[in-house]
């Protein structure tokens, strides 16, 4: 059967397109970044509430796509260090009295990196869809510490959460608005912290091991030294995230981590076709299907999600069948 | 056997670069290369050459750190690299090539060549560095002509682009040593004379290791030159000494040759007989009516050399062989007609007077083509029985109406003729021998009860006693009436075989006559020249075989005729 | 008894459960080379089947026994549906087949909202609902049972692969499609019934387990994990090998063991030591590796 099929690009590893920073690319940025700053004066509270889950998810994309897209490991559970990065922003913030914003971000990125290198030699000994099974597997894991760790987590009660600060001696960030833009701000940081990224050595190292890890040995490279580096960047970034999470909710509970949050960043990194700009495109996307059409539905978020999904898995498969039957027809 | 080898290499009195002492491998059961010990100077330029399964590329990925050797020590410019893994003998100097050319697909080109030629490379991922570098990139990248393509993702580059490609990031590593497997295959000759340009330019710095099948590009470029057989030592020396060498003609460089000129031949020979002996006293009646009919055959596969217009008839009865050049699309050809590989438009393949049924990969095996495929393609994990009975249980209730016809075959009669099966049968597959690997292969095929049997490289890795009775099995089925299309290296057992040949070269049919007509020396020439094994004809030099070598072989196809 | 050996007993019918539902992922997983995703949703729909028999035959035998046959019905046509979905996407990679499989998992857990938002609790048939005197402790009569059919379930299944003619085709099928079809076995017929037996095996263990993992909104994830961590130890390189079926099992059993005396000696240990098995098993079992291309 293996003869039969279509030689098309893995999906794991979708065709990378180089940034070309055209003027036309500028101005439709300029134009999304207003967009983005005008939207707590112009929309309601409840479109403030899912833009702000949008830009958590946006995160967690950009760090699924950096081992997904960049370095080939279809990852199903960057939700763990989501939540490892959550709960140290949370319990820093009530236990820790830390109130500042920027403190939690950090501190809670180095708490999803040390997590990271922990569960790295652990699943770095599988690929591919063996990857996808075992990141799963320590996702859920993780969710079901959280859940049972009651005396530190609150279990499935959860945590509760005082606004941040911006600054030592600052009013706390009370109004939704005010939140929105303060995680506008840091996901803008994150942003420009990932661009350095893409242009590291590290990132081309990374897209090579996913095209070819012998090569790469053979070229004198330690594969995966480079991919626990790949795969440590990813685990701060998503505990960035989770420090974002618990900025915009102040509230955090296992269910934040489930197969929900990183299935829903896995479409987002799929959607993106191997791109960071496609990733946050998706997982604005994927937000507003669940979020705002879900709504109206009464309730079939879920059945909206799993068409998602699926138009997502078929839309290369589709598109080929087309191609080539447009071809048979003009013959 | 160390005696042939030294006698090349200790001429150069220059310092070592690289060493092997004793160095084998075996993957389970199989040994794959034999200990071998071999002595490069500085700035030699070396090739491996030998037939498939020889254990060339088993050898460079020794070297390389790929594989770890079973025995044996490897030392690289006075280094013990034995237990060193790729990456560290990477960065001791060895660069290498890949079978398939191994470039980043998604990356572009110049990126591709930023990787190899990364300064420092490796264990602190830092910034990408900064202008020098990039010159330097540049640089190559004029080099090897690929400037116009520095921001073409490589999976985009043609075929002989890709292998180009990969050579420069060989070269940009700025290596000591270099391996380069199969540098030539799936070029056309005016690449292939770029390469040889190329590789003749580099300087006495680098040291190259070779494997190929291209023996014209062998000649022109090596010093010296070792042979393996199926994991064996042959000889090495010069590329004249090589030539010259009978035991090296006879396993690999003189197609056709004098059927008494070595044991291998006088043993395959002998099979024959003994089979026309038995079953072919009286001359084959002719050919039946066409059994299959392949019309303007296109197939292939991603970048690799793709089939074109082939016009192909097999005969009921006729057995076909099938010649050419490694890379040449025999394997596709067969593989296509088999249904394992697709076809592409306007190909049109025909079975008995109709269509071939291809909508589904197993049912060219129910209309009654079985196939012995190149490697056997054992099932891991099954017993020999369980193979019988798979290949069995497949056709139960299959509409074959060549059962009518011929009498059906049965594991009783399969172990009639492969006798050697009969004790293994509760064994697990993959633990048997190359040779009984060979026959289970066979016989599996022989139980899906077929009128065309497909065989790619049938002697690929056998001892020359297996040889031997592998042909005397196939000679039988011939005889019986059994069509046949074989691709063979082995030009003896091809022969023996077949009554038609046609070689292929580079895709399409480039030659086809009848068996008996390679007596003759105009289409014996032409065949050597298809080949690519020119040269002197053999004057039998059996006194320069290597004394033990001879008896060593001679000895195997004794006791395989037993 | 002790109270650790009831609980051992319950680890070992948590087990076997586990095993039954990660068997038919094994199964799939090896001849479809497909990650079904979506197996946790044919376990909740057992275990929703068990749940309505339960309801509307009044804890009569009868509706255990019509619930096994729907489900055996459900599984078929759910295998067979599911490997019409995934054909279309063989070529395009694990991702894309995972997405799709999550997606219809998705679909499935939407459907699922008809029984509510909260756990519904699924008895044994009133005649098997006794306890059974082991010594000082009771044990409840349906998980002895539990353990005895799916103990003879496991026992089938490795006599089916490893003894049976469709397990020699199905075995041929795993370690070379090509060569498979080459010899004439009709290697896509082979993977749609695995597939749909796979499936039936995750069915007609929910039907059967409900009582032990109930259904529940997001059980389908819990049994999908708990699955792939057996999968994962059991040897997913193995996977359609003569080995593939005693390793699940071991695996399950593992799994099973610290699920519930794990829990019990130290609760909130009892996922570290999850984690704790995986590391161990893949760490000492190397990665296979990266073949010269």
């Amino acid at each position: 059967m293996t003869t039969t099929r279509p030689q098309t690009t893995p999906a794991a590893a979708p065709v990378h397109r180089y940034p070309r920073w055209r003027s036309r690319q500028l101005l439709l940025g300029a134009a999304v970044m207003l967009a983005a700053l005008a939207l707590p004066f112009v929309a309601d509270a409840y479109t403030v509430s899912i833009a702000s889950t949008a830009i958590v998810l946006a995160v967690l994309a950009m760090s699924t796509q950096l081992l997904t897209g960049i370095a080939g490991l279809p990852s199903l559970g960057q939700a763990a260090y989501l939540g490892v990065g959550a709960y140290t922003a949370a319990l820093l913030a009530t236990v820790g009295g830390v109130s500042n914003g920027l403190v939690q971000l950090a501190v809670a990125a180095a708490a999803g990196a040390v997590a990271a290198a922990v569960t790295a030699p652990l699943l770095l000994r599988t690929r591919g869809v063996l990857f996808l099974m075992a990141s799963f597997a320590v996702a859920e894991l993780t969710r079901t510490i959280a859940a049972q760790w009651s005396s530190v987590t609150g279990g499935d009660d959860g945590l509760h959460t005082p606004p941040v600060t911006v600054w030592p001696g600052t009013p706390p960030l009370r109004s939704d608005g005010y939140a929105y833009l303060y995680l506008l701000g840091c996901f803008l940081i994150l942003v420009v912290v990932v661009a350095v990224l893409l242009r590291s050595r590290l990132v081309l190292a990374l897209r090579a091991a996913a095209d070819h890890e012998a090569r790469l040995a053979a070229l004198g490279y330690h594969v995966n030294r480079h991919l626990f580096a790949g795969f440590v960047c990813a685990g701060a970034l998503a505990g960035a995230g989770g420090a974002l999470l618990v900025a915009a909710h102040g509230y955090l509970s296992p269910a934040d981590l489930g197969l929900d949050m990183s299935a829903m960043a896995l479409l987002a990194a799929a959607i993106g076709l191997g791109t960071m700009r496609g990733a946050v495109a998706g997982a604005v996307l994927v937000v507003a299907v669940r979020d705002l059409l879900g709504t109206p539905t009464g309730g079939h978020a879920p059945a909206l999600l799993g068409l998602a999904f699926l138009v997502v898995a078929y839309q290369p498969a589709i598109t080929d069948r087309l191609a080539t039957w447009k071809r048979s027809r003009q013959r | 056997m160390t005696t042939a080898m030294t006698t090349a290499t200790t001429a150069a009195k220059t310092t070592s670069m690289l060493r092997l002492d004793g160095v084998s491998r075996r993957f389970g059961g199989l040994t794959a290369l034999h200990e071998l010990s071999l002595d490069l100077p500085a700035g030699a330029r070396h090739a491996l050459i030998g037939p498939n399964g020889a254990g060339k590329s088993t050898l460079l990925n020794l070297i390389a750190g790929t594989l770890t050797p079973t025995t044996g020590t490897i030392i690289v410019d006075g280094r013990d690299v034995t237990r060193l893994p790729a990456r560290l003998r990477a960065r001791h100097g060895i660069g290498r090539s890949f079978q398939h050319p191994a470039v980043f697909q998604r990356l572009p080109v110049a990126a591709n060549l930023a990787l190899a030629a990364m300064p420092g490379r490796g264990d602190i991922p830092g910034p990408i560095s900064g202008p020098q570098h990039a010159d330097g990139v540049a640089q190559v990248l004029d080099a090897v002509g690929l400037t116009d393509y520095n921001r073409t993702p490589a999976g985009q580059l043609s075929y002989g682009l890709q292998r180009r490609l990969e050579l420069a990031m060989a070269l940009a590593q700025r290596p000591r040593l270099l391996l380069l497997d199969e540098p030539s295959a799936g070029l056309d000759p005016a690449q292939i004379g770029q390469l040889t340009t190329l590789l003749t330019n580099l300087g006495a710095d680098t040291t190259i290791l070779l494997v190929d099948h291209h023996l014209d590009l062998i000649w022109s470029l090596a010093q010296t030159v070792t042979v393996l057989h199926h994991g064996h030592h042959l000889a090495t020396g010069t590329p004249d000494q090589v030539r010259a060498d009978p035991a090296v003609r006879d396993a690999y460089l003189n197609p056709g040759g004098h059927p008494n000129a070595t044991a291998t031949a006088t043993a395959t020979a002998n099979a024959t007989a003994n089979a026309n002996g038995t079953e072919r006293l009286a001359p084959r009646t002719s050919p039946g009516p066409v059994l299959l009919r392949v019309r303007q055959l296109r197939a292939g596969y991603h970048g690799a050399p793709v089939l074109d217009k082939v016009d192909l008839d097999v005969h009921d009865g006729e057995a076909v062989a099938v010649l050419g050049r490694n890379g040449a699309g025999k394997t596709t050809l067969l593989n296509t007609v088999a249904g394992l590989q697709p076809v592409q438009t306007p190909t049109r393949l025909e079975w008995d007077g109709r269509a071939l049924p291809t909508r589904r990969p197993h049912l060219p095996a129910r209309a009654g083509i079985a196939l012995v495929p190149q490697g056997r393609r054992i099932f891991t994990g099954l017993t020999v029985r369980e193979h019988l009975v798979c290949a069995l249980a497949a056709h139960r209730g299959a509409d074959t109406p060549s059962q009518a016809r011929t009498q059906a075959w049965t594991v009783d009669r399969v172990l009639d003729l492969l006798p050697a099966l009969a004790a293994r049968l509760p064994h697990p597959a993959q633990r048997l021998s190359g040779g009984e690997q060979q026959m289970l292969a066979l016989a599996r095929a022989l139980l899906t009860q077929p009128r065309l049997l497909i065989l790619d490289e049938p002697s690929e890795g056998l001892a020359p006693a297996v040889i031997a009775q592998l042909t005397q099995a196939l000679s039988g089925l011939v005889a019986d009436g059994l069509a046949v299309l074989v691709a063979e290296q082995n030009l003896t057992v091809a022969t023996a075989l077949a009554d038609r040949i046609i070689v292929l070269d580079r895709g399409h049919i480039a030659m086809t006559a009848p068996a008996r007509d390679l007596d003759q020396d105009g289409p014996r020439q032409h065949l050597q020249a298809l080949l690519g094994v020119s040269g002197p004809t053999a004057t039998a030099a059996a006194d320069r075989v290597p004394a033990d070598d001879a008896a060593q072989l001679t000895g195997a196809a004794e006791s395989g005729l037993r | 008894m002790t109270a650790y050996a009831v609980t051992a007993l319950d680890g070992l019918a948590f087990g076997l459960a586990l095993f039954v539902v990660a068997a038919g992922l094994t199964l799939i997983f090896g001849v479809m080379d497909v990650l079904n995703l979506a197996h946790g949703s044919l376990y909740l729909a057992g275990a929703y089947l068990a749940y309505l028999a339960y309801l509307f035959s009044h804890g009569s035998l009868v509706g255990l026994v019509v619930a096994l046959v729907v489900g055996v019905v459900v599984g078929v046509g759910g295998g067979a549906a599911l490997a019409a979905a995934v054909r279309p996407l063989t070529g395009y990679g694990h991702l894309h087949q995972a997405l799709a499989t999550l997606g219809i998992a998705y679909l499935a857990a939407d459907g699922y909202t008809v029984f509510g938002g909260a756990p519904v609790p699924v008895n044994p048939p009133n005649i098997l609902a006794g306890s059974l005197d082991l010594g000082r402790h009771g044990y409840p009569v349906y998980r002895l049972l539990f353990i005895a059919v799916a103990a003879a379930v496991a026992l089938a299944l490795h006599l089916a692969v490893a003894r049976s003619r469709y397990g020699v085709l199905l075995r041929a099928t795993v370690a070379d499609p090509g060569m498979a079809a080459a010899t004439g076995v009709n290697t896509r017929r082979v993977q749609t019934a695995a597939m749909a037996a796979g499936s039936v095996l995750a069915v007609t263990g929910g039907v059967l387990a409900a009582p032990l993992i109930g259904p529940a909104p997001g059980a389908d994830t819990t049994v999908l994990v708990l699955s792939l961590i057996v999968v994962v130890i059991g040897g997913a390189s193995s996977i359609g090998g003569a080995g593939s079926i005693t390793g699940t099992l071991a695996a399950a059993l593992l799994v099973g063991l610290v699920q519930t005396v794990g829990v019990l000696a130290a609760p909130t240990l009892a996922p570290f030591a999850l984690f704790a098995v995986l590391l161990t098993v893949l760490v000492s079992r190397s990665r296979t590796a990266v073949q010269p291309a």
